[in-house]
């Protein structure tokens, strides 16, 4: 469980940051977002297969992929574009239900690139926030299991690190 | 209304609340102090925060104390921390991709 350190450092972290540098031009690197040929190269870990990879890459567009483990397993993702800024920057929501199946947070992933000597620092910062009244009407009907995908997705991961 | 650890997080100056309130108990006029905004202001946010099950107010004479109760913030941690991992896994995947696509992408330019 969080130590009580952590705590006092900062007891209302709500968001994550990960900065990646690649060996490989920016435009490139965002195109693995957005062309969809090349995010199923990458989507589902090593020995995963994307049967459903569908991404409307435009703002109000959206992103449906089921990766499917090695065992059969399916995994849902999907969320909604909310920004593209070719070659720069993409946003995009997505949502975490509760036990019950509701919403019930918004999370704003933001996706940054920026290239120096030829090589992209790709940065994502995840925001999570409380969902609004509105919001659930507008995801009505969605398929927004993210910490379903995330589960199953740690439990794959798992079994095929041993 | 529906209180949860979300909520309680959601406005800025809930989040001063408990950061504050995260190094030892305060009495309600000490926090208001830190804070331009009016002292009901204050009490109301205090008010959600216990209704979020994140301060409680225990009362000591004519003092009001109140306590960070920050062990339902894990809740958030943990599916964050979850969050993390799932992203850093597919960027893993997604550095071998563009190692595999630029290889190839040599590859034909050099028969051209």
């Amino acid at each position: 469980m969080g130590t009580k350190s952590n705590l006092v450092d900062n007891p209302v972290r709500q968001e994550v940051n990960i900065t990646r540098i690649f060996d490989a031009p920016r435009e490139l690197v965002f195109k693995m977002w957005t062309d969809p040929e090349l995010v199923e190269k990458w989507w589902g870990p090593k020995d995963f297969k994307n049967p459903v990879c569908e991404l409307d890459a435009r703002v109000g567009g959206t992103m449906r992929i089921v990766m499917q483990a090695p065992d059969g397993l399916m995994i849902p993702t999907s969320g909604v574009f909310t920004e593209l800024l070719e070659p720069e920057r993409i946003v995009f929501k997505n949502f975490k239900e509760d036990d019950d199946g509701n919403a019930q947070l918004e999370v704003i992933n933001t996706v940054t690139f920026t290239e120096e000597n030829g090589k992209t620092t790709m940065t994502l910062n995840a925001l999570a926030v409380r969902i609004t009244p509105e919001a659930c009407a507008s995801i009505e009907g969605m398929n927004v299991g993210w910490n379903q995908s995330i589960d199953r997705f740690a439990y794959v991961l798992t079994g095929i690190n041993h | 209304m529906r209180r949860d650890v979300f909520q309680a997080i959601a406005d800025p100056n809930r989040r001063v609340i408990l950061s504050m309130l995260a190094t030892g108990k305060l009495n309600v006029n000490q926090v208001a102090d830190q804070f331009d905004i009016t002292r009901s202001a204050v009490s109301q946010h205090m008010k959600i925060l216990t209704e979020c099950g994140l301060v409680s107010i225990t009362k000591k004479g004519r003092e009001r104390y109140c306590e960070a109760k920050l062990d339902k913030l894990s809740e958030i941690w943990d599916w964050l921390n979850q969050y993390k991992k799932f992203w850093e896994g597919k960027f893993d995947a997604m550095e071998q991709a563009l190692k595999e696509i630029q290889a190839k992408n040599k590859k034909d330019g050099n028969k051209k």
